[in-house]
């Protein structure tokens, strides 16, 4: 499928739709219906989770020690209290007492433990056991080089988590928020194996249970009770998948659905509407340079390339709020400063590239390798034309299939490239990480001995502000003084929300807890 | 009968095998494999995810677990859809596929028979062309024109069927008709054509002559002939119908298997893809054995050629 169906039916929706909107039925009362236009969650194993759908479910089913606030700071959830010791190497969880799994079984610390080790063990086979790799002998476990009573984490008795990492992490309480942290029930998967997840058979911690799940059509969640109930909040979660995001939003206005994600052309129709609902994500858009190889061994020719990118322009051609951002830690994180990176200044930008002895007419072609999508496409027409009137450099637009574009990045990087990313957690550390020297992620073969020591120190930093001074220098060396990367702009998120729903609000995260809203 | 149609089963079965291999030969040349993402993994966790699946084995060796596989009837897990095996992802769409297929089978047949042998009897007459002009527009307007065209319509504007999703007969309405648009529009095409060329022939004439009333002579002698052509074009049908089902199962939000035909491949989920390949390849094999079968019944010259043969 191309676009270009796409783009013609949604045109046709736009006309039509406009005109008239009629609902065949009448909401359900206390039940919320929730599109997730990724379609079918892969699995509701937490441990073995990776993907957005999968998460929006497990977080309705279960909680894990903490939670992000909405200032993504970390406070209790399961855990009512913890602490750090030896300057933040050791950390204590201490849980809240009373809680129940769904099938009346007691919350104990011990199978908090049992699912990190699960998480780890090379057998399960998670994607995301790295989240847990800052606890001792964690890796190795993963590696198969370390025994899993290596591993640092442990259960002192039934209330209290003990866990001990190689190095102090002052943001450890922020990575167990994450839902493949959460606690499992060895027994519960040992009598159903792989069929666990099943209806009837899963049980969690949290609000909801699993009531029903018809592949690839329809997840249902009820109320469970072991959990208060908030007054208001809705008795069921229905979890359709309707994939196309034309088609989500024409049985949104039908009245079939409750909450949607607004497809990208059809956000401009929905702006100052009641119904739209928009925030930035933690999630940012940049354009990478193969440093390794000319012209882009010089930095001064990185520079002149960024300087020429007119970023506001450049976000306006996609309609869909996302914001101009030249730095690297996005607007929602904490850290974040918007006076770092490079300003738009073509006459700067041609100065110096003929500072650096680069010939513009010379250069090109030169590559730009992106994955193929309408937007990335749009994108990159726009950075095409921008490169070509400030600096005169041509440059050849080569959009790929994903998986092919992403082996292209491992092995063979074009020139210029286009890539984003998207934050685990809400602490600076895993975006800046990204590009270290020694990271898997950082397609650009630049590192810097600077760069890497700033990260390093600033992981274990405790005090916020002494953090934050560390992630600005770090930034300043990305962004103005070497730019292996041309951030571009942070990504907005744009939901439709049915007027019967109340309190929702599109979080920087994606991440959403459908027992706090409430239902007319 | 039965010894033909037992041989020519028994000749699907390399068929099946050389769309086994050649498909699991292709979909490995493909660059990238199924456990890549936005993220490049630590090597270790790369590592842990293709041993549990045995993709770190020789290639060879893959292809003979996935052979000995098949002779058992396993299909393999799913590598997106943990815990699923790929005969449960079959079995769970392919059914839904199905029903939508045949329903929208019987409304092209039926409507396609039915509005060609109108026109053909009453050829130049207003119903003619105005069947002419409306099969045109059923061959060239595309299905997702058809389909939005369709939901924004009967289902959003007036509100009279449901724009999506898949819960009771009132939802398959739209989708089937916007299946069944294409092929209806051909089996009117030829079923025209058809009779016009028979209603020519002598022993039509013949019939007339000898004092038969005009509706037995287009019965027993015009349709029948006419649908001897019509019948052949049922096989190539079923494929247009199954491959089809993409674009409307994806508009309409009909949990079929239409959407793993390209999904499948995009994730790399090659147990998937081998898996449904298979089962379309069945499918057009049987789909074609049916149709000879079909015409054998409807022609006599080949049910008196067949001991012969």
């Amino acid at each position: 499928m191309g676009g270009a169906p796409r783009l013609g039916w949604l045109a046709l929706l736009a006309g039509v739709a406009l005109a008239c909107g009629r609902s065949l039925t009448t909401a359900p009362a206390g039940e919320l219906r929730v599109n997730i236009e990724t379609g079918e969650p892969p699995t509701l194993d937490w441990n073995r989770a990776s993907d957005w759908a999968s998460i929006l479910v497990i977080d309705q089913l279960m909680r894990g020690l903490t939670r992000l606030d909405a200032q993504l700071q970390a406070a209790p959830e399961l855990a009512e209290r913890w602490e750090a010791l030896e300057g933040g190497r050791v950390w204590r969880f201490h849980l809240r007492g009373g809680v129940r799994w769904s099938d009346g079984e007691p919350l104990v610390a011990q199978q908090f433990a049992d699912s990190w080790l699960r998480l780890l063990d090379p057998a399960t086979g998670a994607v995301y056991a790295y989240s847990l790799f800052a606890i001792r002998g964690a890796r190795g476990f993963n590696a198969g080089s370390a025994e899993r009573a290596q591993v640092g984490v442990r259960a002192v008795d039934a209330a209290t988590l003990e866990v001990e990492l190689e190095a102090p992490l002052s943001f450890f309480p922020a990575l167990v928020s994450f839902m493949a942290t959460y606690p499992v029930r060895l027994d519960v998967i040992a009598r159903h194996g792989e069929r666990w997840t099943d209806p009837g058979h899963l049980v969690g911690v949290g609000p909801y249970v699993l009531e029903s799940w018809r592949h690839d059509y329809r997840v249902v969640l009820r109320a469970s009770a072991q959990w208060p109930r908030r007054p208001g909040s809705p008795e069921r979660v229905v979890f359709h998948m309707v994939s196309d995001p034309a088609t989500s939003l024409v049985l949104f206005e039908q009245g079939e659905l409750d909450l949607v994600r607004i497809p990208p052309l059809e956000i401009r129709r929905y702006l100052g509407r009641p119904e739209h609902r928009s925030a930035l994500q933690l999630y940012g858009y940049y354009y990478g340079f193969d440093t390794r190889r000319a012209p882009f061994d010089d930095a001064r020719v990185r520079r002149a390339f960024a300087m020429a990118l007119d970023r506001e322009a450049l976000v306006a051609v996609l309609h869909e709020g996302s914001r101009a951002w030249s730095a690297w830690l996005p607007p929602a994180m904490p850290a974040a400063n918007a006076e770092i990176g490079v300003r738009f200044d073509p006459a700067g930008a041609r100065a110096l590239l003929r500072e650096a002895g680069v010939e513009p007419a010379a250069l090109g072609p030169v590559r730009l390798g992106f994955n193929n999508h309408p937007r990335h496409r749009l994108v990159a027409q726009k950075a095409q034309a921008m490169w070509r009137e400030n600096l005169g450099v041509e440059v050849r637009l080569e959009p790929r299939e994903w998986k092919v574009y992403l082996e292209e990045l491992e092995n063979d990087p074009p020139p210029l490239f286009r890539l984003g990313w998207g934050a685990d957690y809400a602490d600076p550390h895993g975006f800046m990480e990204v590009f270290t020297s020694h990271s898997a992620n950082n397609h650009t073969g630049w590192g810097d001995a600077r760069y890497d020591a700033l990260i390093a120190r600033a992981a274990s930093a405790a005090d916020f502000a002494e953090r934050r001074a560390l992630y600005d220098q770090a930034q300043r060396i990305l962004c103005e003084q070497e730019l292996p990367i041309a951030p571009l702009f942070a990504e907005a998120r744009n939901w439709a929300v049915a007027p019967r729903v109340r309190g929702f609000a599109v979080s920087a995260m994606d991440q959403y807890f459908f027992d706090e809203l409430e239902l007319e | 009968v039965i010894r033909y149609a037992a041989l020519r089963l028994l000749g699907a079965l390399p068929v099946l095998w050389i769309a086994a291999t050649a498909t699991f030969g292709l979909l490995r040349f493909l660059p990238g494999g199924p456990f890549r993402g936005e993220r490049t993994l630590p090597p270790e966790i790369q590592r842990n995810l293709e041993a549990r699946y045995g993709l770190d084995r020789p290639l060879g060796q893959q292809y003979a677990a996935y052979l000995a596989g098949l002779l058992r009837g396993d299909l393999g897990p799913s590598y997106k859809y943990l815990g699923r095996d790929v005969r449960d992802v079959i079995a769970d769409a392919l059914p839904v596929s199905m029903q939508l297929g045949a329903l929208a089978l019987a409304i092209a047949g039926c409507g396609g028979i039915a509005l060609g042998l109108a026109a053909g009897v009453r050829r130049g007459s207003a119903l003619d062309r105005a069947i002419v002009l409306g099969t045109l527009a059923g061959v060239s307007l595309p299905s997702f024109v058809l389909g939005a065209a369709l939901m924004l319509g009967v289902g959003l504007g007036l509100g009279w069927l449901p724009a999506g999703l898949w819960e009771g007969p009132a939802h398959a309405v739209l989708p089937a008709l916007t299946l069944a648009a294409l092929p209806l529009a051909y089996i009117a095409q030829l079923t025209r054509a058809q009779v016009i060329e028979v209603q020519g022939r002598d022993h039509v004439r013949t019939a007339r002559a000898k004092g038969l009333s005009e509706p037995r002579v287009r019965r027993r002698h015009v349709l029948r002939n006419a649908l001897l052509a019509v019948v052949t074009y049922f096989g190539p049908v079923l494929a247009l119908l199954l491959t089809g089902s993409f674009v409307v199962e994806k508009i309409f939000a009909i949990p079929g298997m239409g959407g793993f035909f390209v999904s499948a491949v995009t994730d790399r989920d090659y147990p998937v893809v081998l898996g449904i390949t298979l089962v379309y390849a069945a499918l057009v094999v049987g789909s074609n054995l049916a149709v000879d079968l079909l015409y054998a019944w409807l022609d006599p010259r080949i049910r008196v050629a067949e001991p012969g043969a």
